[in-house]
């Protein structure tokens, strides 16, 4: 590590985050690694701000994330909300994180809670349906501020598994894979309008379409089973999406998929794709499988930021530079999933200060 | 065939029913073993605990994963509840106990659940207190059923910050209750310096683990 001292300052960069990330996107050189510190709650906890505003109000909700935007100087694009995404859309009901010791939005009651349920289940009309005109307010303020909007379409296994709970969904993959089939079919649809709905309010070069794949991953299902109930769906989510003019699609493949990777390579993500990793996919591995078609996000884990030192999270964030930089679509070095609430201010800038040290593209 | 030889049979039927996670055939050998006068604490721990115990290794090795894990869970749990008015009481009385939950601020409890199915189906008592559990409520709960073992997880980071204080309360109240802890987030490292007395990495090695610190804090005292 390059010490510090007292008159130590980061270089100043070349370009601006959206020159950065356009730059980037658009297969042109950059002058270093762009920074996803992956904040959300984080945002809030800096701000001094609750965290049932931050998630219940949109205007709030920019305003924490725009000052942590500044305060980091970090290129990801602003989201609202998280967490349980379609259990309040198709007619369940959520409640807001009320203690510092949570996260993010939970599901009180699932809209599924019987074989019956899944009948009646019908595809929610998407300009009213849960938070979604929270998440359109939050994203024509981030708009009105010349920033990039950034919506939540997927994945849908993990947007089935929060209109049934996912315990209900995994023993019907086994026992009732036509009931299976039937949510996850709407969960896809849903994410197409959604999207849809973005894309035509927006414009496609100002939308950033996300997914996220928890409940996709081998910690709760198998590689088999990701084959026939995910992979299929997010064949046809992707498809359909890009089919909509969307510039690309950013997917964090959340937690262990090592095994799922083949068919993740599969995928249309744009071109390039963004393409996020969790701690367990190595990012050697993840550019080997999808760095040729996708920018390679990772991926210091999120527990080492919150618990072990800022000289051991800038080492962290070293080997992931190593590994990732030369990536041929781009890296962005980033956390291995959402950054911890309560993570020591000086853990999130020591990964600033590896990008300043190790992220520059001379 | 002779009886042994059936009761035998059954044993075995029933602890690869639950691995095949066929609740018809648990249920019916269940009773089965009831009419062949097999004692019903045998069959749930040479039957059903060791078809559980199978299970466990299976997804250790990445063979089984939660989906299936639950329905030989349920398979267990439909076969149990024929069996279990039949047990006698002093044999109930030597089971091993925990009081488990998922901590404040966390409501995952998939996690939660797989190791209370592995703890069941070892022939522990189990208070389960579900999921955004205060530390106060995992000491009263631990002093009201006078549970051996207090387990808990967290999914999150976040509310990974919530288990030192629950070990205190537990500890504070009686230093010799056995403290497990699981989750994503921990490791054995931090479990120890949480103050736990054991760490699980997953549902498959908790009852062994849970056992392994259980005889030490014992030993030790």
């Amino acid at each position: 590590m390059r010490e510090m001292s007292g008159d130590w300052s980061l270089r100043p960069g070349g370009m601006t985050p959206r020159e950065r990330m356009k730059a980037l996107l658009s297969g042109r050189p950059i002058d270093r690694t762009p920074f996803y510190p992956f904040a959300r709650s984080f945002c809030a906890i800096q701000a001094g701000m609750s965290l049932e505003t931050f998630f219940s109000d949109p205007a709030s909700s920019l305003e924490a994330q725009l000052w942590t935007k500044i305060m980091l100087d970090h290129d990801e694009v602003l989201k609202f909300g998280g967490g349980c995404y379609g259990a309040w859309e198709f007619g369940g009901t959520v409640k807001p994180p009320t203690s510092d010791l949570q996260q993010s939005m939970s599901v009180e009651r699932h809209p599924v809670q019987s074989e019956e349920d899944v009948e009646r289940l019908e595809l929610p009309d998407i300009a009213v349906a849960g938070s979604i005109p929270r998440t359109m307010e939050f994203c024509k303020l981030q708009h009105a501020a010349g920033l990039v909007c950034s919506v939540s379409v997927g994945t849908p296994f993990l947007i089935a598994g929060n209109i049934c709970g996912i315990d209900r969904l995994s023993r019907w993959l086994l026992k009732k894979p036509v009931l299976a089939h039937r949510v996850l079919r709407l969960a896809t649809d849903f994410g197409v309008a959604v999207a849809k709905h973005w894309l035509d309010t927006f414009g496609p070069d100002n939308v950033d379409i996300r997914e996220s794949a928890p409940t996709d991953s081998n910690q709760v299902i198998s590689p088999k089973h990701f084959r026939d109930f995910s992979f299929p769906y997010l064949m046809e989510l992707h498809e359909r999406v890009l089919g909509l003019g969307a510039r690309y699609i950013y997917s964090h493949i959340c937690g262990e998929q090592n095994l799922n990777l083949p068919l993740w390579r599969e995928l249309p993500f744009g071109d390039p794709g963004i393409a996020s990793f969790g701690h367990e996919v190595d990012v050697t591995k993840a550019v080997e499988m999808l760095g040729d078609k996708c920018i390679i996000v990772g991926n210091v884990e999120p527990r080492i930021i919150q618990t072990e030192s800022p000289r051991t999270v800038y080492e962290r964030s070293r080997e992931c530079l190593e590994k990732g930089k030369q990536g041929p679509r781009g890296f962005i070095l980033a956390a291995g999933c959402e950054l911890p609430p309560k993570a020591p201010a000086a853990n999130v800038f020591a990964m600033k200060k590896a990008i300043d040290d190790f992220g520059w593209y001379e | 065939m002779d009886s042994t030889e059936a009761g035998t049979e059954i044993l075995r039927g029933l602890a690869e029913a639950v691995v095949a996670y066929d609740e018809e055939k648990t249920v019916e050998l269940a009773r089965m073993s009831l009419k062949q006068g097999i004692d019903p604490g045998v069959a749930i721990l040479k039957g059903l605990a060791f078809g559980m115990d199978q299970v466990g290794k299976l997804y250790e090795t990445q063979e089984y994963f939660v989906p299936e894990l639950l329905l030989c869970a349920d398979a267990m749990n439909a076969a149990l509840d024929v069996l279990k008015p039949h047990i006698k009481v002093e044999a109930q009385a030597e089971r091993h106990s925990v009081v488990i939950g998922t901590v404040e601020g966390d409501i995952h409890e998939i996690g939660k659940n797989l190791v209370k199915i592995m703890y069941e189906a070892a022939g522990w008592t189990v208070y389960d207190l579900g999921a955004d559990v205060k530390a106060a409520s995992f000491s009263e709960e631990q002093k009201r059923t006078g549970a051996e073992v207090v387990a808990m997880s967290c999914l999150m980071t976040t509310s990974m910050l919530a288990i030192p204080e629950v070990i205190k309360a537990i500890k504070a109240n009686d230093p010799d209750i056995t403290v497990m802890v699981g989750g994503a987030p921990l490791n054995r490292e931090l479990a120890m310096a949480y103050g736990a007395d054991g760490y699980a990495e997953s549902c498959g090695s908790a009852v062994k683990e849970t056992l392994t610190a259980l005889n030490r804090v014992k030993g030790a005292t």
